[in-house]
């Protein structure tokens, strides 16, 4: 029945992907890779971006039987699902730390990926969920606050950022879109942070963490967390937090990206190693307790052993 | 829910072992009793907490399952020490108790049960702590928990964790865990029971 | 989620000069949760034999348990030390007994055996879980990382490596391989047996 409705109806997401695809192939002639002029990004002057649909009376179910892995293990499209990403607000700004791994099964395709998009000098988003869906829509979402810019003669606010993102991917919903990823930047306001999801979820808020690894990531975010934290603390925090997903999550983990945003912008704070934080700690850097962050390390020697008085005297 | 870890009280040494678990008993999306202890005492110096495997299907998780089982459990490793006039250590108990989980998951209808085996060795004066879950699989551990709530506690007890820890500080590290666990997870547990372990046995203590 | 890859965990044994190695990972987990950085899959069986089991976890402790309840049948009935190809076959058979409803392990094994001539031999064999027995010259590799693990000690594994050379070489194949793997690793340990010692060393693996 749903099918049906939408093959007929005129403004379901589907009929309306048609419809631009159809337009798109009557200018096949003036592609956007003979002119290049959006860098990819071209059909951005045709107002909506357009993309090939598979040609079946359902393509929303269609896509869904070949990328939902968890439903069926053994489906063609595999998505990138382990990651922990997090982002807290704090008198000092936003702290913005993510881990680096990807994988695909249990193969860890790569420990170098870079699951922070720098949208633009005062925005950042996180990357969680299918790593194609969050690149090309962040980046995507990069130039229409530029355009805002020019427009209005003033910087987009977060808000407005993270709403634009929202509504774009609400309006593929249920093509099999997967992404969570959290908007962080500094405007008029302040510091802000917004957690955006492909479901269409759209959550201000002063700290969040998405990904398989996030529930680690808050037990030791939450416990340490005060919103006037100096930047030190916070960054040590996000640092830490992120350490802990690491070690416990087998779907996070290699290195730690960690970024600072105050009212002049982001800024880089580090690559952080996870497993050289587990043995030795994050190295010189402000906020650090020294030694090792791993529970063997922080531990070691101590013993929850009881011997009575006269044997510790015999041992001794 | 259940959490559990060792930690020695009253410097200088002093070992202990606490074990906390929630006390509903839930049926459905109904919960049919508040006040359910799932911390059972096996021996003079030997705590067991017993939970069904979340996610499980709702047949599976039923509690009579995990109650049977536990107290079959009970039952002979009082057998046990009955008949030997002493009981059995924590390894040994832990040892006993993972090979009747391992023959149950290839037998016709197997338990669903996870276990944290928590005792105080009184031969060696040092506190055990056993991860079970309901395949036969075992490991020893610092610190363990079952449940939902294993996904928040146990990053925060790789930080917060001392094996030297005052029975205070060890309390209130706990306290932290339950704490995280009602901030973060949907369907948080409201009470907890907890017991403690050490030289001079179990005792229970409202937090 | 297979059931083979519920704890996670990977074995590698290679053959050198006048001695074996054998190495697995210490990591045992939940699925993506990992529980313990301490699991030890490798256990002796003889001064001179090694078992090593990947796979399930609860399987690891039970097959343990019973061949180690076997072997000391054999060695009372026999009075004597069993030989590390009688070995693989008493693995071999045990498995294969539960044919209709497995163990989910594979087991490595890795041994020096005697020979008549009062020489020594390095011996390694790997089966599957039903007990199909795989005897190899160069080195066998067996859990969750083992794809991974092939593609490394084919490129690192040289024949006749010294006890030293033997032990970097298993170290770095094993290191590297869980380093991409997200099932393994949590740190190793490596056993290299030579005919009068055993050198076991356990290594700082990555811990993520």
């Amino acid at each position: 029945m749903q099918s049906f409705v939408d093959r007929y109806s005129t403004t379901s997401a589907v009929s309306q992907l048609r419809k631009v695809q159809r337009l798109a192939e009557e200018d096949d002639e003036y592609s956007d890779a003979t002119w290049g002029s959006g860098a990819g990004f071209g059909n951005i002057m045709k107002g909506s971006p357009a993309f090939t649909v598979p040609n079946v009376p359902d393509p929303t179910s269609f896509l869904r039987l070949h990328t939902d892995d968890r439903a069926d293990p053994s489906c063609r499209i595999k998505i990138q699902h382990g990651t922990t990403t997090l982002a807290f607000r704090f008198q000092g700004g936003v702290i913005v730390a993510v881990d680096s791994r990807a994988t695909a099964g249990s193969y860890i395709a790569s420990g170098t990926v870079k699951k922070v998009i720098e949208i633009n000098p005062y925005l950042l988003g996180t990357m969680a969920g299918g790593a194609a869906d969050c690149q090309y829509w962040e980046t995507y979402l990069g130039m229409h606050c530029r355009l805002h810019e020019l427009r209005n003669r003033e910087r987009i606010s977060v808000s407005a950022a993270s709403k634009y993102l929202s509504n774009l991917v609400y309006s593929y919903k249920g093509m099999g879109l997967s992404m969570g990823t959290m908007i962080c930047g500094w405007d008029k306001t302040g510091p802000a942070v917004f957690y955006v999801d492909s479901d269409g979820t759209r959550l201000k808020g002063d700290l969040f963490s998405v990904g398989s690894g996030s529930t680690f990531a808050y037990g030791v975010l939450d416990q340490g967390y005060r919103w006037d934290l100096t930047d030190e603390e916070a960054q040590e925090l996000g640092r830490r937090s992120i350490y802990a997903a690491g070690h416990r999550d087998a779907f996070s983990g290699n290195t730690c990206n960690l970024y600072h945003v105050k009212e002049d912008g982001w800024k880089f704070i580090g690559n952080y190693d996870i497993s050289q934080m587990h043995y030795e700690g994050p190295g010189n850097v402000p906020g650090a307790p020294g030694g090792g962050y791993g529970y063997d390390q922080r531990v070691v020697g101590r013993s929850s052993a009881n011997p009575p008085e006269v044997v510790a005297a015999a041992a001794a | 829910m259940q959490y559990s870890f060792i930690e020695p009280p009253w410097r200088p040494r002093k070992g202990y072992l606490i074990m906390a678990a929630d006390t509903t008993a839930a049926r459905s999306i109904v919960k049919m009793k508040v006040d359910e202890d799932k911390i059972k005492t096996l021996s003079p110096h030997l705590l067991m907490a017993y939970s069904g495997e979340p996610g499980k299907s709702l047949s599976l998780k039923d509690p009579r399952d995990t109650v049977q089982f536990a107290e079959y459990v009970e039952r002979n490793i009082r057998l046990y020490q009955i008949r030997n006039l002493y009981p059995l250590r924590p390894a040994a108990a832990a040892s006993w108790i993972r090979r009747a989980l391992a023959d149950s998951i290839r037998s016709r209808k197997p338990y669903v049960v996870n276990l944290l085996l928590g005792g105080y060795d009184t031969a060696t004066h040092e506190p055990h702590l056993y991860w079970v879950d309901y395949l036969g699989t075992m490991t020893e551990v610092p610190f363990a928990a079952h449940g939902y709530g294993a996904y928040f506690a146990l990053s925060l007890l790789d930080r917060y964790h001392n094996p030297e820890a005052t029975l205070e500080e060890g309390l209130e590290t706990l306290k932290r865990c339950l704490d995280e666990v009602s901030k973060r997870l949907v369907v948080s547990p409201s009470k907890y029971k907890v017991k403690i372990v050490d030289k001079d046995g179990v005792r229970e203590i409202e937090l | 989620m297979s059931i083979m890859d519920q704890n996670g965990g990977s074995v590698i044994a290679m053959v050198g000069k006048e001695c074996v190695a054998i190495a697995s990972d210490l990591r045992m987990g939940n699925q993506a949760l990992g529980i313990s950085s301490n699991f030890q899959r490798i256990f002796p069986v003889t001064d001179r034999i090694f078992l090593g089991m990947p796979g399930l976890a609860t399987d690891v402790t039970t097959l343990h348990e019973r061949l180690r309840f076997r072997l000391n049948m054999y060695t009372i009935k026999e009075e004597r030390e069993i030989a590390p190809e009688t070995f693989a076959h008493l693995v071999s058979s045990t498995l294969y007994e539960h044919r209709f409803g497995p163990y989910f392990i594979e087991p490595v094994m890795a041994g020096i055996s005697k020979t008549p001539t009062g020489k020594y031999k390095p011996f390694i064999a790997a089966t599957d879980l039903i007990g199909c027995l795989n005897f190899a010259k160069d080195f066998v590799v067996a859990g969750t990382a083992s794809s991974k693990l092939y593609g490394v000690a084919e490129g690192l594994w040289e024949p006749d490596l010294e006890p030293e050379d033997l032990f970097e070489t298993i170290s770095q194949t094993l290191m590297n391989a869980v380093d991409r793997d997200a099932f393994s690793g949590w740190g190793c340990i490596v056993h290299v047996i030579t005919k009068d010692k055993v050198i076991t060393r356990t290594l700082k693996g990555r811990m993520d």
